[in-house]
């Protein structure tokens, strides 16, 4: 038999995976991964651009180290989700348009829109969050900007998608998907329910393979089980280091002096002097938002009682500022809550050694529960806001 | 129902248009990469996979056993889309020494071996349960 080749029609897909039943149950899973993906990914948002209203506790020491893992992997188990997902509604791809009908046809339009949008934004947070955990932006937009904003799009997108199949999706979720026993006995053969259920099986066994490959580099425990962990948990010192001196072209100066400024006063200190006021040691991590995250003992002052040796009130947002001139991380913000915790130290040595030119030689801060770009390295100056 | 899909409505066009209003100064250089993904999806992964579907199931006539092999193409599938931007890196990652610390190619091809040494084994455990199945059937006749 000789068929013309012809655009195919939702019909010509019989497999038991493109069933509604199928479909509803991934967009649910699907659904959760990215509601995790982007609750925390707007945290971490606000951890780096905090609104008036937003703080951050700073313990545990390790929750931000969670909640960017969460983000990271979440995203990662979204990508064999989206995938089948997209696989079992393809014949949906194919639904004719009602030309003759114009009010079904705006809406059969408006709906396609908001899936196009949806498809386009998912697919674009999932391919550039996994170029970035790689470090590597072979594009010309401005990652992080560009990654919170379709993040908004995906949301939106898919609170509209919720909106619109709420009924079908409803019925599907409700629908067991094992058949009871006598219909199928009654017709053996025809049961599409155990490729349904297989289908949906291999999708979560997927997305539970696509975490354990990855997840070693924050998990502890899976180090060395994963396999595709873009970072190992080792580097100079025992942590990875994301920007070398060289790289953010550092160069101390012979007489280097920490200045401490706040409104009303100002004071300098040295590094034999930073040296020898009482140091506290601090099992801390650096936790990246590409989400690795590694820890180390970091000896060195609490930034509350190095305020508090100044002379300089304490309690209030101090403002971080790195030797380094350019870049986006050269100063950071170290919130009240954070700058008050005795935890928070300007590191002088890590793991018991001094500090690498590459680890923030002379002195970096290290603070519980932050972004790893915030933890400034080769600190120069501290301010102290009103 | 139809009050929460109304407030789900709302909710999503607001969130879609700040979305929206967030990319405007982007848009012209996010714009490949957010139309890349679906136009390749559609036009180019999901016939494929349709295509080696179809082959899989001339070459594999046992559902199982089918089952198996489509779990460990899609797996493989998902590692391989995963190390993409581990083993490519194009030009414009900032040259930074301290960054690719660890051996990708090796962590690829040893994530694919386990997948696939794993469903042999379940592939060879299932034919063997198999086998003493039907012997004990025409044991019993």
């Amino acid at each position: 038999m000789i068929r013309r080749a012809r655009i195919p029609a939702p019909e010509d897909f019989t497999a038991s995976s493109h069933s509604p039943l199928v479909a509803a149950r991934l967009g649910l899973w699907l659904g959760v991964a990215f509601g995790l993906c982007f609750g925390t990914g707007l945290l971490s948002h606000y951890i780096q651009h905090p609104p008036g209203w937003f703080s951050w506790p700073t313990r545990p020491v390790n929750l931000y180290r969670i909640t960017q893992g969460v983000h990271v992997l979440s995203g990662v188990a979204a990508i064999p989700l989206l995938l089948a997902k997209l696989w079992s509604v393809y014949p949906r791809l194919f639904v004719r348009p009602p030309v003759r009908q114009p009010i079904r046809l705006s809406a059969h339009a408006l709906e396609r829109i908001s899936v196009l949008v949806l498809v386009c934004a998912a697919f674009f947070e999932l391919v550039t969050g996994l170029f970035n955990v790689a470090q590597s932006y072979p594009w010309g937009f401005f990652f992080p900007t560009a990654h919170y904003a379709v993040a908004w799009l995906v949301a939106g997108a898919v609170l509209l998608h919720v909106a619109v199949k709420l009924p079908v999706a409803r019925a599907a979720l409700k629908t067991p998907l094992r058949r009871n026993a006598p219909v199928a006995a009654m017709t053996p053969g025809s049961d599409d329910s155990v490729e349904r259920r297989a289908f949906l099986r291999t999708s979560a066994g997927v997305a539970g393979i696509a975490v354990l490959a990855t997840a070693g580099v924050t998990v502890p425990w899976l180090r060395r089980v994963s396999p595709l962990a873009w970072r190992s948990a080792a580097g100079p010192q025992g942590v990875p280091i994301n920007r070398t001196a060289a790289a953010a072209r550092i160069v101390v100066p012979p007489h280097w002096r920490l200045e401490i400024v706040w409104p009303g006063g100002r004071r300098t200190v040295s590094l034999p002097e930073l040296a020898a006021l009482p140091p506290r040691t601090a099992h801390l991590p650096i936790a990246c938002v590409e989400g690795w995250s590694a820890s180390a003992h970091w000896t060195g002052v609490p930034v509350v009682q190095l305020l508090r040796w100044a002379g300089a009130p304490t309690g209030r947002p101090v403002r971080f500022t790195s030797l380094e001139t350019e870049g986006l991380y050269a100063a950071s913000t170290l919130p009240a809550a954070h700058a008050s915790d005795p935890l928070t130290l300007l590191a002088l040595r890590i793991n018991g050694e001094q500090l690498s030119p590459d680890h923030g030689y002379p002195c970096r801060l290290i603070a519980p529960s932050r972004p790893g770009v915030l933890q400034t390295k080769w600190v120069a100056r501290l301010e102290v806001w009103r | 129902m139809r009050a929460v899909r109304l407030l789900l409505f709302v909710l999503g066009a607001a969130a879609t248009a700040y979305g929206g209003w967030l990319l405007l100064p982007q848009l012209g250089t996010a714009l490949p990469w957010l139309i890349g993904g679906p136009a390749l999806h559609d036009a180019l992964v999901a016939p494929l996979v349709g295509l080696v579907g179809l082959a899989l199931g001339r070459l594999v006539t046992d559902r199982r056993r089918r089952a198996w092999i489509a779990a460990g193409l899609l797996a493989s599938a998902t590692l391989l889309l995963i190390a993409v931007p581990l083993l490519w890196r194009p030009p414009s990652a900032p040259p930074n020494p301290g960054l690719p610390d660890r051996d990708y190619p090796l962590g690829l091809a040893v994530g694919l071996a386990v997948v696939w040494a794993a469903i042999a084994i379940v592939l060879v455990v299932a034919t063997a349960v198999d086998r003493r199945v039907t012997h004990r059937r025409s044991d019993s006749r």
